[in-house]
């Protein structure tokens, strides 16, 4: 199958002035010296047609750069992009017919009109005929359920109806690809809930591939498929989301549930370490890499009375905490 | 193009309607901007009175000057008050928006924002040619010609704004430096006519446009030449020509920001 998207070597400099402390202000102003960061350094990958892929990384690790080249709204330094057979850069228009965009943090909207007469600005702006207009309106009325709010002026909504808002927007044209920068950050848990059943609803009946940045393990865990890790500008990993945990978290954790209560804490075997201690519960982490869990459980119940143990994984936060503090 | 022109006047209509859902900000500010206006040339008034003639300007001539000069900013600046809110944009990150648009990024960003008290600038340019007329009258040829006039004031506003508010691609804070530019031109506009000669004439026709979108047609006017409105259609293409081109350079210099904005 041929990528939807397909990057190659993708790299972004940014050149800007500095102040040198040791030389004066006029020899500042008159020839200041430039540095140079790269936020995007060597990036490739590629995407498949109907994908979700969570684009992760911490802050300042290149996700809205990145976005930003595969949009055109930025030119590559080095490298390659090829999205639908358009380079963003050559075909920043053509393109945009085929892309959706949601800025979490900007909105596209009109603040002051109807939220109908946004999602009609943006018919028009795809130059969609009068009738497709209503109708996509109506079937993004009922899909998104904005008929509440689709009478009120934007700037009187809700975060949570905005955003919704927004991406029923970014989606008029039918996109076969929507772009999300942020998409939940600022919503409450019902309105994130709501927006990733929306996307993994166009995803699945529209096929919409999917290419989301966002710090909420939430997005990640539920609605992609497929996390790619930046870091320093750098991909340092590419995998199915399933399989974040065992590949950057080296522990399991044991949890024990005291028969009376828990009186005594002995020294634990190597590898083995305290997380919690408590009359009723103890929490215990285990290195795998330094010994096998069935050793570890083995050598844990000689030392407790338990009457229940329960085995389990790093969650996703904390394996992305794991990836953002080791990268 | 024609999808273009067709979405254009679409955008300037939903800008229309945004603006004007706020009903009484909007009426006092287009009042205000009147009524502000008639007190500025109430003094050109004033003056051409007291001093009289000056290199053949009279009080009419003060009068289409003005006309001519606010109607043509009113229209520039209502309809595509954008561009001058390209610095805010460019430094604010908003210009991405426009980036994303499968339009013109020009067309997106000159009908992104309708400003009201502009429409006061055009309705008192408005009440000026209908008191030039009081005082010298109008000829059809005279109408006709202060049309094609007024079309060339605009595009030289439009040239210029578009050439001034660009430089805020070059600077990180590009605010003082574009309005400064932009200002360096529109202050002139207003002058009484008949101060500019020889090499000030040259420079504030060619180099520094100001002498375009006003005092020259207010001259053009009055002796009915339509050869030299032609002459000076020819210079307004150059300088819009001149903008076009260098937008579309200094778009390539835009890093884009991530600050968090709303309905900008």
């Amino acid at each position: 199958m041929k990528p939807i998207i397909q990057v190659k070597n993708l790299t972004k400099e940014f050149t800007f002035p500095v102040k040198k402390a040791s030389v004066g202000w006029v020899k500042n102003f008159i020839k200041p010296q430039k540095r140079t960061v790269v936020a995007v350094n060597d990036v490739s990958f590629s995407v498949g047609a109907g994908e979700r892929i969570a684009f992760i990384g911490p802050n300042g690790a290149g996700k809205s750069t990145t976005i930003k080249m595969l949009t055109g709204i930025l030119h590559p330094t080095h490298g390659s992009i090829d999205i639908m057979g358009f380079d963003p850069v050559q075909n920043r228009k053509k393109l945009a017919y085929h892309i959706g965009t949601v800025f979490g943090q900007r909105s596209q909207l009109l603040p002051n009109l109807p939220l109908t007469d946004s999602l009609e600005f943006f018919g028009v702006m795809y130059d969609m005929p009068d009738r497709d207009i209503k109708e996509r309106i109506s079937e993004l009325v009922t899909l998104f359920e904005l008929e509440d709010f689709i009478d009120q002026p934007v700037r009187k909504l809700s975060l949570g109806q905005r955003m919704r808002a927004e991406v029923a927007a970014s989606l008029m044209h039918r996109p076969r690809i929507i772009l999300l920068d942020e998409p939940t950050v600022g919503l409450d848990v019902v309105a994130k809930k709501r927006l990733r059943e929306l996307l993994l609803k166009i995803n699945a009946e529209q096929g919409t591939t999917i290419f989301l940045t966002s710090h909420d393990v939430g997005d990640i865990e539920l609605l992609c498929d497929r996390t790619i890790v930046i870091h320093h500008g750098m991909l340092i990993k590419d995998l199915p989301t399933k399989d974040l945990a065992h590949t950057f978290v080296f522990e399991k954790y044991i949890d024990l549930i005291s028969q009376d209560a828990f009186v005594q804490f002995p020294d634990l075997p190597q590898g083995v370490r305290y997380l919690t201690k408590e009359k009723e519960k103890i929490s215990i982490a285990v290195d795998i890499n330094n010994i096998s869990i069935t050793q570890a459980l083995t050598k844990i119940l000689l030392l407790f009375d338990v009457q229940d143990v329960d085995v389990y994984d790093a969650d996703l936060e904390t394996v992305i905490r794991h990836i953002y503090e080791k990268a | 193009m024609f999808k273009e022109m067709t979405f254009a006047l679409y955008a300037i209509k939903k800008n229309i309607q945004n603006s004007t859902e706020l009903r009484v900000s909007f009426l006092l500010t287009v009042v205000g901007m009147a009524i502000n206006n008639g007190a500025f040339i109430a003094t050109w008034i004033f003056f051409t009175q007291s001093v009289g003639e000056i290199n053949g300007w009279q009080i009419a001539d003060v009068v289409s000057l003005n006309g001519f000069v606010a109607i043509s900013y009113g229209i520039m600046f209502s309809l595509f008050v954008g561009i001058r809110r390209l610095p805010q944009y460019i430094s604010d990150g908003v210009f991405d928006r426009f980036l994303l648009s499968p339009k013109s990024v020009l067309v997106r960003v000159a009908t992104s924002s309708f400003h009201a008290s502009a429409v006061g600038d055009v309705l008192f340019g408005l009440i000026c040619f209908g008191a030039y007329i009081y005082l010298a009258g109008m000829t059809i040829p005279q109408f006709l010609l202060s049309i094609l006039l007024l079309g060339n004031a605009i595009g030289m506003f439009f040239a210029v704004s578009v050439i001034a508010y660009s430089a805020g691609f070059y600077f990180t804070d590009g605010f003082s430096v574009t309005y400064s530019i932009f200002d360096l031109f529109m202050t002139p506009t207003l002058f009484h006519g008949g101060i500019f000669h020889g090499a000030m004439r040259f420079v504030f026709t060619f180099i520094v446009p100001s002498l375009v979108v006003g005092a020259l047609p207010a001259e053009i006017l009055k002796s009915v030449s339509f050869f030299q409105a032609v002459q000076l259609t020819g210079i307004v293409c150059i300088w819009i020509c001149g903008a076009l081109l260098f937008f579309h350079r200094s778009v390539k210099r835009y890093e884009s920001a991530n600050f968090m904005t709303f309905g900008r």
